[in-house]
């Protein structure tokens, strides 16, 4: 009883930085109708500046002290987010969804190249910037990184919920998310909208990057999470913020049963298989997710 | 654009796919040119040639689910693996090559229809993501299924084809395969758009709702589109098996799908004449790209330098090809070839 509790602990504090990762995705989407494949990547980015502002400066001899490095981590993430706006998706407004769907998909490719070129392909560690170690209550642990991550996100979630649906500003950006044309039509800046949306979501996905990789290993392959946060996302609907942390519990609950109790039957494959096998489902039976709008088709 | 003088009094030789003498006499010639190479130059050329033939057969299957009716599939690469790891397995039972081939083309047929099944309730984003799952899954799958399946993490043998005592495993063999299934791709799609099956493919393509009204059953064409596309996949796996001699479940990545889209892409994807010139520029450039890496390496770069940088340029390729021209070298082939054929007059 108590491992199971334990195992449904692990997996919810889990399930919330997947959460907080499909939030990237949410913030994009939600702003600018651009389900943004290259979300995983974009984080590996940023925790690739961070390395830079942190352990990186430090062995190029110039020691910042944390509050600088973050700084100039955030000012970095704001740059790039504005140049990926600028470069690729402000030239295809109005394009079809095929269209911006492959540049996401050259986007992703294009982030991964350069990041091997500019920083190489080998593992490093990661800089430390949340507390290491678990909490103890009772017979159970919290890992400190993952609460805080976790009390992070549910915060984050109101805000951000808040932002969309009550500020005159957060709501122009819902209707861009509706139609492109439309907004335009009505006087609300698509550009302004979908540079927002990547400045945002670019900065969101650095802080996800903390919270994941914290005092961890950092290499290309961190960049996975994004295929990972992409089921929770569409399980708790493109256009809600709040759908997206409750998906994410459900997904790693999941996962962490599936890793206790069929990993050991099926040779691993369980718990590497099941967000997908969750998205899937979700597909045929509620294609808009949990909280999704839901759409009307007209001629 | 036909040029001037070219009339019909029949319509046989209208429906004809090369309309005009001269344009038969160069597909002759090409082809005899083709048949005619393993005589000329070497084994590396050769295998060069068989890989982009296979390449070419993966992407023409792309041009029909991506191409003709508008579904993305980014699990190509995946389903040429379905064709591969078919192929191995087939093989390894004692069954010849001939069977072989179109059985590993129907069972990935099979596998992608329950990857397309989703497009009965979704549709655009939705359904490219459930070809993601597949893509993601296909090699946890293949991993975990127990080693004397599908040979679990180590990877299948293949046994080489034997058409009547005679070895086609050879550089030569699988060449001539090669160019002979190449040349039945070709065939069929370049015809598939002038089928009633083409003309619904192009009606959901364009929108599927008045597709719907029009009487049209969307979902299923959706997933037949899929399941077309699958069977190149599984011609181009079955080939991929027997040039490599022994499939891993690592050789199919997303990349590799990746690459499929992106050549389409820079081909234009509006018509098979695409799917040929993107093939030929990506593999040229890739080439290219290697000569130089191997300069490097001999003058002390890194390999993954290399890699970096060779999906940079793919990625510059794609973006460059999709903001500046959507529809890709196919349309360029075109518009040269009219203001060729119109010169000295001003393009229309």
């Amino acid at each position: 009883m108590i491992e199971l509790i334990q195992i449904l602990i692990e997996g919810t504090l889990v399930g919330l930085v997947y959460g907080l990762v499909a939030i990237c995705f949410v913030v994009v989407y939600r702003a600018s109708k651009i389900i943004n494949l290259a979300q995983g990547e974009v984080l590996m980015f940023g925790a690739f500046l961070l390395w830079t502002f942190t352990a990186g400066a430090r062995a190029a001899g110039y020691d910042l002290p944390l509050p600088v490095a973050l700084i100039l981590t955030g000012i970095a993430c704001v740059i790039f987010g504005m140049v990926m706006e600028r470069a690729i998706f402000r030239p295809l407004i109005g394009q079809p969804a095929f269209t911006i769907f492959m540049a996401g998909v050259a986007l992703l490719i294009l982030v991964h190249g350069l990041a091997q070129l500019l920083w190489g392909a080998r593992t490093r560690g990661a800089p430390v910037i949340l507390p290491e170690g678990a909490l103890s209550f009772g017979p159970f642990l919290f890992n400190t990184r993952l609460l805080i991550g976790a009390v992070f996100t549910v915060a984050l979630t109101f805000a951000l919920h808040a932002f969309f649906t009550r500020s005159r500003f957060g709501l122009r950006l819902a209707a861009v998310a509706e139609d492109h044309t439309i907004a335009l039509s009505l006087g609300v800046s698509v550009r302004q909208a979908i540079a927002v949306a990547w400045v945002l979501s670019t900065l969101l996905a650095t802080v996800a990057a903390v919270v994941l990789l914290s005092g961890s290993i950092l290499s290309l392959e961190v960049a996975h999470i994004g295929f990972k946060a992409l089921p929770v996302a569409l399980l708790g609907g493109m256009e809600s913020i709040r759908g997206a942390p409750l998906a994410g519990v459900i997904i790693g609950v999941l996962e962490a049963l599936a890793i206790t109790y069929l990993d050991p039957m099926t040779n691993g494959a369980a718990s590497g298989v099941l967000p997908y096998a969750a998205m899937i489902a979700v597909l045929l039976i509620r294609p808009y997710g949990l909280f999704g709008w839901r759409k009307i088709e007209r001629l | 654009m036909r040029p001037t003088g070219l009339w019909f009094d029949r319509y046989n030789a209208e429906s004809r796919v090369l309309e005009t003498r001269r344009s038969r006499v160069a597909g002759l010639l090409l082809l005899a040119c083709l048949a005619a190479l393993p005589f000329t130059v070497g084994p590396w050329l050769l295998g060069e040639l068989t890989f982009l033939f296979i390449t070419l057969i993966a992407v023409y299957g792309l041009c029909v689910t991506v191409g003709m009716a508008g579904q993305i599939n980014i699990a190509q690469s995946a389903f040429v693996g379905v064709g591969a790891f078919a192929t191995a397995k087939l093989s390894g039972m004692g069954v010849p090559f001939w069977l072989c081939i179109p059985a590993a083309a129907l069972i990935t047929g099979a596998v992608s229809v329950l990857f397309a099944l989703p497009a009965i309730r979704v549709r655009g984003f939705y359904l490219a993501l459930t070809t993601l799952a597949a893509q993601v899954m296909f090699p946890i799958i293949i991993m975990a299924l127990p080693m004397a399946w599908l040979g679990g993490l180590v990877g299948m043998p293949v046994v080489a084809p034997r058409l009547a005592g005679v070895n086609l495993g050879t550089t030569t063999g699988l060449y001539y395969l090669a160019l002979v299934l190449v040349l039945f791709c070709t065939w069929a799609v370049f015809n598939i758009p002038r089928t009633r099956f083409g003309r619904a493919l192009r009606a959901v393509h364009d929108n599927d709702t008045a597709a719907d009204v029009m009487g049209i059953p969307v979902a299923r064409i959706k997933i037949e589109a899929f399941f077309a596309g699958a069977l190149f996949a599984g011609v181009a796996g079955a080939l991929t098996a027997y040039s490599l001699q022994f499939v891993t479940a690592t050789n199919f990545t997303l990349f590799a799908s990746v690459w499929y889209l992106g050549m389409l892409i820079v081909g234009g994807l509006h018509s098979p004449l695409g799917a040929i010139l993107g093939v030929l520029f990506i593999t040229l450039l890739q080439e290219g790209l290697h000569t130089i890496g191997n300069m490097a390496l001999q003058t002390g770069g890194a390999g993954g330098t290399i890699f970096a940088l060779n999906s940079v340029v793919l990625a510059l390729c794609i973006l460059l090809a999709l903001i500046f021209e959507p529809r890709g070298l196919a349309h360029l082939w075109t518009t040269t070839m009219t203001a060729f054929r119109l010169w000295p007059f001003p393009r229309t």
